[in-house]
Parts: structure tokens; sequence; C-alpha cells
């Protein structure tokens, strides 16, 4: 697969990130950047025809298992990142009423 | 067992938080201060193991070969963050003791931190770089959200969204490290950096890890989540933010671009150094406009770590320890500004700076502290922001233009706080008498010791930088008449211009930028950041 792919990837999220008004998109556009990211990490570390870097996989070529190790930890940082931002969204539509970004963020810091 | 003292120092404070959370009884947050307490007796051990015999600054984990391993690195950068990390903690604790000893979650998120901040700064490795900044980022936005009102929310999203997308930008960076080289390990990275065949790839990820890092210490355009969060989070968490946690970011900064990238020859010296003159100037103009406590506060750090970014990306060594040393200055005053502005903020009901009056013949003890923070921030000689701000204008004392700039930044800082000290005078106000005499003590230590490094600045130079600091020095007639000078020229600007708050004030205190814009500005600092490398 082409490192071009998950540079599109990539740019669609930053894209959205930029443009978008809504509280739950941004978040969204967020998980689409990490997962152009992880895409990208995996592809360095991967060749066609590669065994999986398992134990017993003696004598052939395996793909390069540094690259899956550590973006295991990525997706479950990105969950928990996902998962705790849209906690944050159901707070905000409670105390607002809305989760678009220019409502959200008119008014001072008075609670 | 001696050689994993780094180590302890990550799970030490874990394993209590831990224990506080899962007994959730009185005595169980005892534990806590315990752990502070055994903190620092293993880093005094580790202190002097390593200054006499400079050996086993390297833990491997699990006896791997070492380019692979997981692995923490120790050196004198390193330690003098570790200690100023274990010391606030520990005053922080103190100070916010008695208020949350109940409080059993916020302990637990508090210590947690602390561990995570420690194993940040000891990590050998750019991936575990990347997920301690990540958790640290997760483990803050829960704190700075827990007062659970509508503006910590929302300062709370908006500090994890635009703080993920620098750090997937770091890790966008790693992974082209990583593709290069084929190894993340930082000091192998640092004594190889010319090794490679692909100056392009090298070149972009210098750009994805530093965009990344600037959204994490808050540079000129990017700074907007700062006072945000500072301003709205509970006070511990704010001084503990504003002090400490934002030099995490730092750190990262002079480990990447400083050591790893210091072979390249980008030169990108000036283009930092001037990201540093706007962050200073663009934070003194926002905090003049200010008028809560909390949120001038919050925009201070903003200039400060302009200031501090000035002197790293000098040239001169005095003005790269110059800016070292006010990292340091700066975690101790601006802490004690804000825990002295907490209290204030709790006896008097507000945060309106012009709502709260006659604080010194109420509260006289804490005004002291507070005369001491504001004269350590202003640069006052005798305290100790006197000492690094000299320091950092050392490279720059031939330079007119350089020198207007800092003079500048000064006068407005000076400006700010006289319009701060205006809280003092006044009538006495009936107010609630504060009986957490431990929170009184940790402040009143954090502030003699702003006084005792302006006293003893050259013995503490040459221990911790190993540097002889006698060029400055407060005996220097100009010094001082240089200092009277700024207040003048502040309380000129105060009366005439500040007071009768004119229009562009009000519309840059109104003024603030939404998420797609921080985002937009996030691309365009890039962009900059791209032309001026790549087009060179």
């Amino acid at each position: 697969m082409n490192p071009i792919l998950s540079f599109i990837v990539i740019l669609v999220g930053v894209y959205g990130l930029a443009t978008s008004k809504n509280i739950i998109k941004s978040v969204f556009c967020v998980t689409i950047i990490e997962a152009g990211t992880i895409l990208l990490f995996l592809n360095f570390g991967a060749f066609e025809g590669g065994a999986i870097p398992i134990l017993g996989a003696i004598g052939v070529d395996i793909v390069d298992p540094l690259p899956q190790a550590l973006m295991i930890t990525t997706i479950v940082i990105g969950s928990t990142i996902t998962s705790l931002a849209l906690m944050l969204c159901i707070k905000i539509f409670h105390h607002y009423g809305s989760i678009e970004w220019k409502e959200v963020l008119k008014g001072g810091d008075e609670s | 067992m001696m050689h994993l003292i780094p180590v302890f120092f990550v799970f030490i404070p874990i394993i209590a938080s831990l224990i506080v959370y899962l007994f959730k009884s009185k005595l169980s947050t005892y534990v806590i201060i315990l752990a502070q307490l055994l903190l620092a007796i293993l880093y005094g051990i580790y202190l002097i193991d390593f200054s006499e015999t400079m050996s086993m600054p390297l833990v491997i984990f699990g006896g791997w070969n070492e380019l692979f391993a997981i692995s923490f690195y120790n050196d004198t950068l390193s330690l003098t963050f570790v200690g100023l990390a274990i010391f606030m903690w520990t005053m922080l604790i103190f100070y916010t003791f008695k208020t949350n000893q109940d409080e059993h979650k916020f302990l637990f998120f508090f210590m947690f931190l602390e561990g995570v901040f420690l194993g940040l700064l000891q990590t050998n490795d750019l991936f575990n770089l990347f997920v301690f900044l990540e958790v640290m980022t997760v483990l803050i936005t829960i704190l700075i959200a827990y007062r659970k009102s509508g503006p910590s929310f929302r300062a709370g999203i908006y500090y994890l969204l635009l703080n993920t997308i620098g750090a997937m930008f770091f890790l966008i960076g790693i992974i082209m490290i990583y593709y290069v080289y084929g190894t993340i390990n930082i000091q192998f990275l640092i004594q190889n950096m010319d090794l490679h065949q692909q100056e392009g790839l090298i070149k972009l990820a210098y750009i994805m890890m530093l965009s990344g890092i600037s959204i994490k210490a808050a540079f000129f355009p990017l700074f907007t989540w700062l006072p945000m969060a500072h301003g709205v989070a509970q006070t511990s968490i704010s001084g503990l933010l504003s002090g400490l946690v934002v030099k995490g970011a730092l750190y990262m900064f002079i480990r990447v671009n400083l050591q790893m990238f210091s072979q390249t020859d980008y030169n990108t010296h000036e283009i930092f150094f001037y990201i540093g003159v706007l962050t200073a100037l663009v934070g003194v103009t926002f905090a003049l406009t200010q008028k809560d406590l909390k949120q001038i506060l919050a925009y201070h750090t903003v200039s400060q770590i302009g200031i501090m970014m000035m002197g790293l990306s000098s040239v001169a060594n005095l003005s790269y320890i110059g800016g070292f040393f006010h990292i340091l200055n700066h975690a101790l005053f601006k802490t004690l500004l804000f825990l002295c502005a907490g209290v204030i903020i709790h006896a008097y009901h507000t945060k309106k700076v012009y709502e709260i009056r006659g604080v010194f013949k109420t509260m006289p003890w804490i005004s002291i502290l507070l005369i001491i923070g504001m004269l350590s921030i202003s640069g006052a000689p005798l305290f100790n922001g006197f000492v690094s701000k000299t320091l950092i204008k050392y490279d720059f004392k031939n330079d007119p233009f350089k020198m207007i700039i800092f003079t500048l930044i000064n006068i407005g800082t000076v400006t700010s706080f006289i319009k701060f000290s205006q809280i003092l005078f006044g009538h006495k106000v009936q107010i609630e008498k504060n009986k957490d005499t431990l929170q009184i003590v940790s402040m009143s230590i954090i502030g003699i010791l702003c006084v005792v490094i302006g006293l003893f600045y050259i013995p503490i130079g040459s221990f911790i930088f190993g540097t002889d600091l006698s060029y400055v020095t407060f005996k220097d007639p100009r010094q001082w008449i240089d200092y009277i000078i700024y207040v003048m020229a502040g309380l000129l600007l105060y009366r005439h211009v500040i007071m009768r708050d004119y229009v562009p004030l009000q519309i840059i205190r109104e003024s603030r930028l939404t998420f797609e814009h921080a985002n937009y500005v996030f691309i365009l600092y890039m962009v900059v950041l791209s032309l001026f490398i790549f087009m060179r």
C-alpha cells in the first residue's frame, strides 16, 4: 500500500478539523488523523508477502514487529481519548444546550 | 537495587495513588506524604551517587539490545527537572491536602500525574515520550474538568483535542525518524543524527515534531488553550500546570531541538528566538487587558515562556543557562502567585481584580508572599527573576533592537503587576479566617526559596549548571536604576492607558479563537516552519 494513501487520510482529518464547527465532528477528525498515522506506521514496517511476527514463524520473512507493537499502544491511547472527549461532549451539552464550538465558547468564565 | 531508582520515581507515586483510590479512607491519604518523603530520600541518594561516580545513568528494561529496549536515561538536565518536580509536587500536596483530603479521586489523578511526569522526564525512547505525553494530556484534562462547571468542561475538551493533534503530529515525526534510522533511542539519535541519506524526510520529521511540541509548549499562535485551561482549574491545578507541566514541553524542546537536531544545520535558532519574542509580547498584551486574577497570571505564563524561549534559542551559553534557570525560577514564583491568588479568591469569593481591595490589611502574610512573587516575576534585583532575566539579556547586550524588545516586555510585565497590586490597597474587609497552617507553610517555603535563589545564585549556579554566574550582580546601581525606570514607565502606562480601559483593550480582552481557527493557525504555523526550513 502506498504511504501517500495514509497521508491523504491524515489530510482529510486536518481539513475536517479546520472546517467543522461541531465538537463531535472535531473529535472524529482527531480519530481520523490517528487512523491515518497508524496506517502510515504499519506501512513502513510491512512488505508484500511478509509473515505475521509471532513465535513459530521461523524461516520465513516476517514483517518488522516494532511498528505493530507500538501501534497497538497508539490504538489504546486513541480509544481512551475518544471516549474521554465524547464524555466531555455530553457534559458540555448538559451545561450549554449545544455542541457547536461557537455557542460553547461564548461568554466568560463565570459558572 | 540502586540502579533501579529512576524506575521507583515513576512507580512510587502511581502505587501511592492506587492505594488512596482503593482504600478510600482518611488514613490512606497519608500514604501520599509518605510517598513524597520516600521520593525525596531516593532522589538525594541518587543525586549523591550520580555526582560521585557519574555511572549507571541508563536503565534498560527486559535485558534487550540497547537500541530496541525501553530504557530510562538521566543526565543533569533531566535530574534538575526531576528534583524540581518532586519539590513542587510536595509543596502542592501540602497546599491542597486539607481541602481535598476527602476527594480520593482528585488525589488519585494528582499523584498519577506525578508518576507520568517523572516518566516523561527520564525516558530514553521517543515513542515512550509520546505515550507519557498522551497519558499526561488525559490526566490533565480530567483535572481541569474536575470542578464540573461548564467553563471547565469546555476548557477541558479544547485542551484535550488541540493537544492530541499536537501529539499525533509528534508521532508522525517519530514514524519518519524510525523509518530512516531504524531506532527511536534518543541517546543514539543524539550521537548519530547525521548518519542518514534522506535529508527531505528528516526535515519533514523535524517540522512535524517541532510543531507538535509547539502546541504543547504554547508558543505564539498556538497558546490559546493555555489561558482557558489554567484560568478555570482549581488553584493547586493551575499552579501545577503553569508552574511545572508546561515546562515538560519545554524540556522536550531542549531534548529534541537543541540536543537531537543539534548536528543538523537548519539554523532554527533565529526563528525560534523570534517566535519567543512574539509569544512574550502577545502574552503581555493580553495580560494587560484582563480583569480576572487567574487569567492575568495565565497570560503571564505565556509571556514568560516566550522569555524562556528567547534564552534557550540564543547562541551564547550564558543566555541558554539563563533560559534554563528561568524555567526553574518561573516554576517557583508563578506557583507562588497562583497559590496566593487562590487564597485571596477563596476569601473574597470573586476573581475580579477591580472588586478585591484591602488585601494587605486583611491578610498581611499572604500579601508579603504575593509581593515577593510580583517582584520576582518583574525582575527586581535581589529576587530570583532578576538573575535569570539578566542572564538571558547577556546575548543581546550589543543588539539595540533585541534590547528594546526585551525592555518593552519588561515594562509590560511591570505594568500588569502594578494593576495586579491594586488589590493590596484599601481598607480592611471582614473575611473568614484561614485556619489551614499547612497551606501557609508551603507557600512560605516557596516564597523564601525565591529570595534565597535571588541572593545566593552563584553557589546554586555552580552546583546545577557548573557555570560561574558572577556576570550577574545586584550591587550594580545601573540595574536598580533600570528597574526604577521600568516601574515609573509602568505607572504612567497604567494610569493613562490601562485604567481608562479604551475600546482596543476591550476588543483584545473579548477576542477568542474558536477551535477551527486554532487549527487553521496550526496549519499556517507548520507551513511557515516548512517554508523556513525547505526554502533556504
